[in-house]
């Protein structure tokens, strides 16, 4: 025994290496990833652009808002933190008449909204997204999510979640003329 | 000069607990390798320096959280004036730098202990174990100075924070489950230094694999409360009627758990004839490097999970330190292998598995092959496990795809592995140590036989059908038997041909096989876990219903009654509620109000089931759908017997895992049997 002292065993050392080796490899190939996020591809392209209808029927288009940053709100009667936001993003309307707000209504019915925006206040249009068609361009996965076009048509942020004010100033306040 | 606050004194106590840390392990590694006592005995105090700074730490986290000190980055990122104290607390957890810290508060209190419980004695060992304890302490601790800095000062110091995760504040499960379950895992590297400090020495006697076992069995059982707990809360919580859901992250959980179950059997063995030396070894050293494993697919973001919630840039970090002690463990192994054997000739059959289980001294019929087959079982267990749970990994890093592996591949290798393990279970203590002729093996398991096949009938006739749940259910009843019969045996003898009276009787039997007596009542515990898995997997019901306000709906064994919706601010959530009235044969059985609760910092709302839970069957409500102005509900109801037993078996374990380890009467202790090399009876 005392002749086989620091002797190695290659059979455990080959073993255990092929075992953790490739183990440690595989850990190490997952990084990186950050399994929830979805990244918009959209952040810092144009805008889709768009003309839908209010909940009166008038057309409002994207491209006529050009020049001015657009607050693009997706929402419905749904959904509950739709709701909890709503007060702000109307506060934040009155506030802020050099900036754009629109919502879109995303899978909900016009007379649902209707009802909706007459108890919980209306300060800019609800836009009326037959099929989705505009949620689908957007990539739209739920609601809410609000995307912040800039003056030049182009997306400068993507929210997914209730927006809180500091937010929503922290995104506006760049794009927004001083003064 | 710069302020003088909690940000400043954490990073101080840190920063000694580094320094502490780094000294230990230093001193208990060459004290060691050179028998320099005055260096052990620095190490010791080394350790209680580590062990002192990083609890203070701790503590003084959990002050500047319920303060709500937000100059403390870490109460800035997960504090808020609104959380109610008890979330406050637990917020220690709720984020990935306070988990960090946390980890080094429980490998601290693990740290006290174990140099408070051997502090002299064991020179051989103790002086490597400290030092593999406090490298991985150097770890931590540089982890929590360093990158992961809770206690970094945060200027301007902000008015309100955005509070924990929601998950975390919305079930007390959550208050227990994270704690358990770290209790479970950093206390897995005591064992894991123990057996590094045997492979260190170059020996491994009876006298340190008895302490080695009882620090086994100690994370181990956290770790098994610590799995139920967190299944609980998936019940309880998540919504969709069910336990387990071989999600990546249970899995990491459930891995150590296995190879540590094995390894507490395999030293039984080892301790019984002194064989399986190195796998019992490699199985208790797995254990830890799993938890590692572990903790890594939970923190780091690898997996998409219900934990990953946690993105991180420590992972690179933790990645190298998994690097390093796979390695060490590799070579170490591989270097020192040899040392254990006792001699020679023997040593193939003294120290393998393969050696053990061709060896001379290996019957079919005795407990020990017994147990080298329930080592094997879950061994492949462990193996399947892991395969699943990294194969989407591998399918991602060689071609790019996405794809995942679900409950059914899990689910058709648990099964018969399953059930595998509550034969063994059943087997193994009524075979004894060494062999026994066919015959008297053959009288031994009938009665248990017998008891199995009344046990499924008696389900069978009360309707239950299904031929896997009804063969989980013979095994259980042979199990539990079995396990009752080694017990009750001596116990009867003792009675009948001694004369003894029968609650003396019972007390002397109780005494003199205390360690194995608290091994069965842990495999009752399992089987009530078996029996709870048998019968609620496969006799659950589920009906979705749609239900106007006063509409009542009959299903399954009850009738459920829509009452109305409510919706109730609080000051960290709002939460939305459908009240429902369910009876059952006429009777009135309970208001339940399952909802959904809705957190500010989250878009999706975290449903929340509402229970009405007996020992028999329980019911189960969860929002599924609710209209607007609380018009109509879809409700999704579940019914599922015998889950209620899930939640006890933990405790059950435990409590088996206390008698086992409970320590002797200090007269008796001298007198405990020394272990191995005992000849079998």
């Amino acid at each position: 025994m005392r002749a086989r002292r620091g002797r190695v065993n290659g059979v455990v050392l080959a073993l255990g290496l092929v075992i953790v080796v490739p183990l440690v490899a595989l850990l190490g190939s997952g990084f990186g990833n950050n399994p929830r996020a979805v990244p918009s591809v959209l952040v810092g392209k144009p805008a889709p652009g768009f003309t839908l209808r209010d909940l009166d029927g008038a057309p409002v288009s994207l491209e006529a808002l050009r020049g001015r940053p657009v607050v693009l709100n997706f929402w419905s009667t749904w959904c509950q933190p739709c709701r909890l936001e709503h007060p702000l993003l109307q506060d934040a309307a009155r506030a802020w008449p050099d900036v754009a707000f629109l919502g879109v209504v995303y899978n909900d019915e016009a007379e649902k909204c209707r009802r909706y925006l007459d108890k919980a206040g209306s300060a800019y249009p609800a836009l009326i997204d037959p099929d989705g068609r505009v949620a689908i361009d957007y990539g739209v996965a739920g609601v809410p999510e609000t995307f912040i076009v800039a003056p030049d048509g182009t997306i400068a942020h993507k929210h997914v979640g209730p927006l809180n004010g500091a937010q929503l100033r922290a995104y506006l306040t760049p794009l927004r003329e001083p003064g | 000069m710069p302020p003088i606050g909690a940000p400043e004194l954490g990073t101080l106590l840190v920063l000694a607990s580094l320094f502490f840390a780094a000294a230990g392990a230093i001193l208990g590694l060459v004290g060691g390798a050179q028998h320099h006592l005055a260096a052990w005995a620095w190490a010791r105090r080394a350790a209680f320096g580590f062990a002192g700074t990083m609890i203070a730490a701790n503590l003084l986290m959990v002050w500047a959280l319920v303060t709500k000190d937000f100059s403390v980055h870490y109460v800035a990122e997960v504090g808020s004036r609104a959380t109610p104290l008890t979330f406050s607390i637990v917020s220690l957890w709720a984020s990935l730098n306070g988990s960090i810290l946390f980890w080094g508060g429980v490998l601290a209190v693990y740290t006290l202990a174990f140099v408070s419980a051997h502090g002299h004695r064991h020179r051989e060992y103790m002086p490597y174990t400290l030092g593999i304890l406090l490298a991985n302490a150097v770890f931590f601790t540089l982890l929590v100075g360093g990158i992961a800095n809770p206690f970094e000062r945060v200027t301007p110091i902000p008015l309100d924070g955005p509070g924990p995760n929601p998950l975390l504040q919305n079930h007390w499960l959550m208050v227990v489950h994270p704690p358990m379950l770290y209790l479970g895992y950093v206390g897995m590297v005591v064992p894991f230094a123990m057996i590094c400090a045997a492979l260190l020495a170059g020996r491994l006697d009876a006298g340190w694999m008895l302490p080695l076992r009882r620090w086994m069995l100690i994370p181990w059982s956290f770790l098994t409360v610590g799995i139920v707990l967190g299944g609980w809360w998936s019940y309880g919580v998540l919504g969709w009627g069910g336990a387990w859901a071989w999600d990546p992250v249970e899995n990491a959980s459930f891995h150590p758990w296995l190879t540590g179950t094995a390894f507490i059997h395999s030293a039984m063995v080892f301790q019984r004839r002194g064989t399986l030396r190195v796998w019992t070894l490699v199985l208790g050293m797995a254990t830890f490097l799993l938890t590692l494993v572990g903790t890594f697919m939970t923190r780091s973001g690898v997996f998409n999970s219900v934990h990953s919630f946690t993105q991180s840039d420590i992972g690179p970090v933790f990645l190298v330190y998994i690097a390093i002690t796979l390695t060490f463990s590799v070579v170490l192994l591989a270097l020192r292998e040899h040392t254990l054997a006792y001699d020679e000739g023997d040593r193939a059959a003294r120290t393998s598995l393969m050696g053990a289980l061709f060896g001379r001294d290996m019957h079919p019929l005795g407990r020990e092959f017994s147990i080298l087959l329930q080592n094997a079982v879950f061994t492949v267990f462990t193996f399947t496990v892991l395969l699943g749970t990294l194969y989407p990994l591998v399918a991602e890093a060689i071609d790019g795809r996405q794809v995942s592996v679900g409950e059914p591949y899990f689910d058709r290798w648990a099964l018969p592995l399953g059930l595998l393990m509550v034969f063994l279970m059943g087997v193994g203590p009524a075979l004894p140590w060494g062999r026994i002729a066919p015959r008297a093996a053959a009288a031994k398991l009938g009665p248990p036989v017998v008891t199995g096949a009344v046990t499924a009938a008696l389900f069978a006739a009360a309707g239950f059908t299904g031929l896997w749940s009804l063969v989980a259910l013979f095994l259980c009843g042979f199990a539990l038997h079995a396990n009752a019969a080694e017990f009750i045996t001596p116990w009867r003898a003792r009675v009948r041909s001694r004369g003894e009276a029968v609650l003396p009787a019972a007390g002397a039997v109780f005494r003199r096989t205390r360690r194995r007596f608290g091994g069965h009542v842990a495999h009752v515990g399992i089987i009530l876990a078996v029996v709870a898995l048998a019968l609620s997997k496969g006799y659950k019901r589920e009906t979705d219903l749609t239900l106007r306000p006063g509409e009542t709906a009959a299903v399954h064994d009850v009738a459920v009654t829509f009452d109305r919706a409510s919706m109730a601010e609080e000051p960290h959530r709002t939460r939305v509620n459908a009240v429902f009235h369910v009876t059952r044969d006429g009777r009135p059985l309970a208001t339940l109000s399952p909802g959904m609760n809705y957190y500010p910092s989250q878009r999706e709302p975290i449903f929340t089931p509402d229970v009405h839970s007996t020992l028999a069957i329980d019911t189960y409500l969860s929002v599924v759908e609710l209209g607007t102005d609380g018009e109509y509900v879809v409700v999704r109801v579940i019914s599922m017997p015998g889950i209620a037993w899930l939640w006890i078996a933990p405790f059950v374990i435990v409590l088996g895992t206390l008698i086992a380890l409970w320590p002797e009467p200090r007269g008796q202790r001298a007198a405990a049997p020394a272990g191995a090399g005992a000849v079998a009876k």
